[in-house]
């Protein structure tokens, strides 16, 4: 997979770099700002060294005990994406590709217990989930977190093994929607300094 | 017509009818709906379906239907509308 990053000529240490200043000079909360959920896609396929940077930016989220419990499968061949798309209702607007987000709950229990397969595993993968939806969304790319799909025919689609879960899809493609911005609960309103109740 | 795309439908309906056990009350209202957007495009591709009325009222329907999950008040308000639209249509049928 470095092999792939170095061959575009994106090493980690560059994208390490345009990931603090970004791109077109966003800071990394401008980028959080301007991601959306994407639910219309233009037909244009994703390359896989794209595909792939996603990954190399998912792999760089923090763990529970460093398990690193995840698994990612990209799926872009257009006969498994129309299949992952037929058991998957929350998968809307026709991606030529998504990733499915896995883990092994196996490891993650004999390493954190039942806390580490049934909590923090799904953290894992909800951090994993993020770094490559601010990635994606820095390269030019659009993706959706879609958590409703049939979690046993995907299993049996994709060929899981039983102790792999299939927590989340990932819709990636490029946009063909323009998007407003939802509301947003305000800094104020979410937060207290030091006690419950005590507001800014 | 494409027996495929029969079949994605259904298939798109009964994953959606077990989805919506366990997941947000909105979903069910929004699967419905979505479903027949679906159904829509597949009789309008195989030229079943051609009421301009109909045409209408499904993109008011394309129009607001994901606003499910940001503002549940216009969905709800789009779908009073649709309903509206239906029952004029049914008048004017008449």
């Amino acid at each position: 997979m470095g092999d792939i990053l170095k061959i575009q000529g994106t090493t980690s240490k560059n994208l390490n770099e345009r990931n603090r200043v970004g791109k077109m000079g966003d800071s990394i909360l401008d980028v959080m700002k301007k991601r959306r959920s994407i639910r219309k896609y233009k037909k244009e396929n994703v390359s896989k060294d794209l595909l792939l940077q996603l990954i190399e930016a998912a792999i760089w989220a923090p763990s529970g005990s460093n398990v690193q419990p995840w698994y990612f499968i990209i799926v872009d061949d257009a006969n498994t994406v129309e299949q992952v798309n037929a058991f998957s209702p929350g998968l809307l607007g026709g991606p030529p590709s998504v990733i499915l987000i896995c883990s092994d709950r196996k490891k993650a229990f004999e390493k954190a217990g039942i806390l580490g397969r049934d909590e923090l595993c799904v953290m894992d993968i909800s951090m994993a989930a993020q770094n490559i939806m601010l990635l994606a969304e820095e390269i030019g790319l659009s993706t959706c977190p879609v958590k409703s799909f049939n979690k046993r025919a995907i299993s049996k689609i994709l060929n899981l093994p039983d102790y792999v879960s299939a927590d989340l899809i990932i819709s990636v493609g490029y946009s063909d929607e323009i998007t407003s911005t939802p509301k947003r609960r305000s800094v104020i309103e979410t937060t207290f300094f030091n006690t419950w109740g005590d507001r800014i | 017509m494409d027996e495929k795309e029969i079949i994605k439908l259904f298939t798109y309906m009964v994953t959606s009818a077990r989805g919506c056990v366990d997941e947000p009350k909105i979903y069910g209202p929004f699967r419905l709906i979505d479903s027949i957007s679906k159904l829509y495009s597949i009789l309008k591709e195989n030229t079943l379906i051609g009421n301009e009325e109909v045409s209408k009222i499904i993109g008011k329907i394309e129009e607001k239907k994901y606003s499910c999950m940001t503002d549940e008040k216009e969905f709800v308000t789009m779908l009073d509308d649709v309903i509206d639209d239906f029952v004029a249509l049914f008048n004017f049928n008449k």
